[in-house]
């Protein structure tokens, strides 16, 4: 087992009141009193890098601070492993993969030094994404509450795969998913949690226009021009090349720039591939900059979006898209397919707009671009609708009610 | 022995003039005293009876020391008429002098304690402060008496006072803060512009009752029934409003309650009308009531009045118009069960696949998926006792405790009508304003929107 890491959360939960207001955190610390006593512990896959991780890190200290005992444990994989499961990622969002029985017998193999190493202490056990769903098998003999966070789209997964990773989740009380296209056929309960975004991380806090400047700078870009901007990490289901396709169209009409922008992850080797063919696109055009972020470029990225005329997510399978949450937080006019959890935050013609090709994303980006009052009301919409929804304020009251919930059947619940 | 006493007689033969005449003057100084006195208090009695009631305070408080001061007076002209040497006569004087302060001090301390008394008991807001301000009188008296008593001793007092001058100083500077406070209080207890009682409303936004003014602070009992201490001077330098009053409080209080909705996916999806209604049939109440008012509440700053969820989808996803609005149309407000809505919704349906039988089918991924919410109450802090604190409460409560007690007590409690009219009516036996907020239409509003419409209700009613 991987050493345990303790955090300190950079943000107070009072820090939030001028955002979400007091009620709000009122209700959080009810709901936390609820659950005094227990031990929440979490395991994913990795500590750094990637969209969990990422939650986890802002969450798990702001649990603490409410008094919630919740501590965070990942599992120990080799490159192997991951390799497995980055098969059984892109399998669950649909895409073929060639996956042998020696890969499920890898992925056993692993699960089962992680069962001998890790300790089971918590009272809720809170196993996020397929890497380490079959640690549910320690279920029989520490018995306790155990929790399925499925962060992935499966809405249409390879049959294989998740007929394999169903004999696991099958065994937790109660599995939870992004959007409510990714519920399975299950004999358990299913809950739909939307992952959240910091608005005091450095990925989202305010910035001065002199550090927008100097990120722009760093990087040769220009505020001259339209901006233009995708943020994610190089993978075929961010489809970054049909974002360059459909840059092309828009810039055959409208002088302006595109900024892709992304790192890598640490379960992900095949980022590396899909950047060199994103660069090879891209070389002949001036208009278009290829960025690797290192991991600690949260400014860089705060500051890029803030930079940006549209942002845009022009994925092909997604979990969530925070990505999304944190442009509409910064209230960026948003185009974006309409996939995964994408369509609860961005609600077509209301909140940004939703497309389906190339060709529809570059229709909207031109619509966008010609029209910024539109852009501007599409933007400001988009910032309510997170600020609601999707802050790190709701996704902490929504863990804390599916925990209340699993010895609760009744449709109203007095607490 | 008889040596001794026949020359102490002939000394007496001698000089009897010498004692004699002192305490002849001592004694007729103690007499004119008890003349004087006679005459003096008579003439006080006339001058302040019925005009000031401490006369009598005065009077006890000085009665026997208007002797001794006599007395002490007898004895110094004695003094001064008698033989004793220039060194004897210094050092009773000093002697003398010494009595007259103490007495003095002593009649100053007990007059101003008895006085103090009299009026701090008259006044409520200032008897906390009693024991502070009694001890200060009797601090200073003693001060200033002991510095002429070091004065008439020769001692040097000069250093003496310019090392109390320094303390107090520092004092003054170390506790300015309690000093700002104490003025700052006297100027509210002057002012009389709070008093105890009063509902206020601060600066910072903080409001409730003043259930204490004391000279250092003032005691508010907040709405959600936390005490705070404001200091004085900082109450003065602030913007407050003073609502005066209490209203009319009501037989019960309103607990204020709040709802917070988990959302479970049921797994059921339909892809065409007929799925749709022939699922709808068959799902619990938490499931319509969550697509009757998901949209209100995920989207509450953007529209009044959102469709439900299945006038979007039909809308959206099967492009059918005609239907979505007929579904949108359907009026929550009509309904107070959900067993009703819901077959009013499945009504509207069947009657247009009767007559339009509809073939089509969402894409893939856009089917319409049926999920139920679970509602999580809790109790919130805050508690109302009449219509002020009531509208106070409502500015402060999360948008979930107004759509617990609007939204979700009508339909899904079945209570048929929302909290704060039940409340209204039961309670403070307030009929009219009860029926306004029972017939306002909530899904008119955004949320925040509703929230102003029954303050501004109130607020009219208030005034």
């Amino acid at each position: 087992m991987k050493d345990r890491i303790y955090l300190q959360s950079r943000s107070r939960l009072h820090d939030y009141e001028p955002i979400v207001g007091k009620s709000s955190l009122e209700e959080l610390d009810a709901l936390a009193g609820k659950l005094s006593g227990k031990i929440i512990q979490i395991i994913n896959s990795t500590f750094v890098g990637g969209g969990v991780a990422e939650i986890l890190e802002h969450m798990v200290p702001l649990l603490n601070q409410l008094g919630v005992d919740a501590r965070w444990d990942v599992i120990n994989g080799n490159e192997e492993f991951f390799e497995v499961t980055k098969k059984f990622h892109n399998a669950l969002h649909g895409k073929h993969e060639k996956i042998s029985p020696e890969d499920f017998a890898l992925f056993s193999e692993v699960t089962e030094r992680n069962l001998e190493e890790m300790k089971f202490y918590g009272d809720y056990f809170f196993i996020h994404d397929p890497q380490p769903v079959a640690l549910i098998a320690k279920k029989k003999e520490v018995g306790k509450r155990w929790v399925w966070r499925c962060h992935i789209d499966v809405s249409n997964p390879d049959k294989k795969v998740w007929k394999f990773l169903r004999d696991f989740v099958v065994d937790y009380d109660a599995a939870i998913f992004s959007s409510p296209n990714f519920a399975q056929r299950l004999p358990i309960r299913q809950f739909l949690v939307t992952p959240s975004i910091d608005p005091l991380s450095d990925k989202n806090k305010e910035l001065d226009s002199a550090t927008i400047d100097s990120v722009l700078k760093k990087y040769g870009l220009t505020s001259s021009k339209p901006m233009i901007v995708q943020i994610s990490r190089f993978d075929r289901l961010k489809d970054p090349l049909g974002v360059i396709e459909a840059f092309d169209i828009v810039r055959k009409n409208i002088d302006c720039q595109l900024v892709l922008a992304g790192g890598t992850a640490t379960d992900d080797p095949e980022s590396g591939d899909v950047l060199e063919e994103v660069r090879q696109r891209a070389e002949n055009n001036p208009d278009i900059h290829v960025l690797l972020l290192p991991p600690e470029s949260d400014i860089d990225i705060n500051a890029l979006q803030r930079a940006a005329t549209i942002i845009i997510q022009k994925s092909l399978k997604e979990g969530f898209g925070l990505t999304i949450s944190e442009a509409l937080w910064k209230a960026k006019p948003v185009v974006a397919s309409a996939v995964g959890g994408i369509p609860l935050q961005v609600r077509n013609k209301l909140t940004g707009l939703l497309c389906y090709t190339v060709e529809g994303a570059a229709y909207d980006l031109k619509q966008l671009l010609s029209n910024p009052e539109y852009a501007k009301w599409l933007g400001q919409n988009g910032r309510e609708h997170v600020k609601h929804n999707f802050l790190v304020t709701s996704h902490l009251k929504n863990y804390l009610l599916v925990f209340l919930s699993l010895d609760q059947h009744s449709d109203v619940i007095n607490l | 022995m008889f040596d001794w006493l026949t020359t102490s007689w002939l000394w007496l033969t001698q000089n009897w003039l010498y004692i004699a005449v002192p305490l002849l003057v001592f004694l007729a100084t103690w007499v004119v005293g008890l003349w004087v006195r006679r005459f003096a208090y008579r003439a006080f009695n006339r001058w302040v009876v019925g005009k000031w009631e401490g006369s009598q305070l005065v009077i006890r408080a000085t009665r026997a020391p208007f002797i001794h001061w006599f007395m002490i007076l007898g004895a110094y002209i004695a003094i001064q008429v008698s033989k004793l040497d220039s060194s004897g006569k210094i050092l009773a004087d000093k002697i003398l002098a010494s009595l007259l302060v103490f007495s003095l001090t002593w009649v100053a301390v007990s007059l101003s304690i008895k006085i103090m008394k009299l009026y701090i008991g008259k006044v409520p807001r200032l008897q906390h402060s009693e024991p502070l301000m009694l001890n200060i009188v009797r601090i200073v008296f003693a001060v200033v008496g002991a510095l002429i008593l070091l004065d008439i001793w020769g001692a040097p007092t000069t250093p003496i006072i310019l090392l109390l001058a320094a303390a107090i100083l520092v004092a003054a500077l170390a506790f300015r803060d309690v000093l700002a406070n104490l003025f700052s209080g006297f100027q509210l207890a002057q002012g009389g512009q709070i008093k105890v009682g009063d509902f206020i409303k601060l600066e910072s936004g903080e409001s409730g009752y003043v259930t204490d003014v004391s000279w250092r602070s003032t005691q508010i009992r907040m709405l959600d029934g936390n005490l705070i201490m404001v200091p004085n001077s900082r109450l003065l330098q602030s913007t407050i409003i003073n609502y005066g009053r209490p209203l009319r409080k009501a037989t019960k209080p309103f607990h204020f309650y709040t709802h917070l909705h988990l959302k479970e996916l049921t797994g059921l999806k339909a892809g065409n009308l007929t799925d749709l209604a022939k699922i709808l049939k068959q799902v619990p109440d938490a499931v319509v009531y969550y697509h009757t008012h998901s949209f209100l509440e995920e989207h509450h700053y953007l529209i009044p009045e959102p469709a439900n969820d299945f006038a979007l989808w039909v809308n959206d996803e099967l492009g059918n118009e005609v239907l979505g609005e007929q579904l949108a149309s359907i009026d929550t407000f009509d309904f107070t069960s959900i067993s009703a809505l819901r077959a009013r919704i499945e009504g509207v349906i069947n009657d247009y696949l009767s007559k339009n039988p509809d073939g089509r089918t969402a894409h893939e991924g856009q089917e319409f998926y049926f999920i139920k919410s679970t509602s999580f109450v809790l109790p919130t802090p805050y508690i109302a006792h009449d219509l002020r604190e009531f509208v106070e409460v409502l500015r402060q409560v999360s948008l979930n405790s107004l759509s617990y007690h609007i939204f979700e007590a009508r339909l899904r409690l079945k209570k048929g009508v929302n909290d704060f009219s039940t409340w209204i009516e039961d309670y403070l036996g307030d009929k009219d304003l009860a029926d306004r907020l029972a017939y306002l239409d909530p899904y008119n509003y955004t949320l925040e929107g509703l929230r102003s419409a029954i303050i501004q209700f109130i607020e009219k009613r208030i005034k």
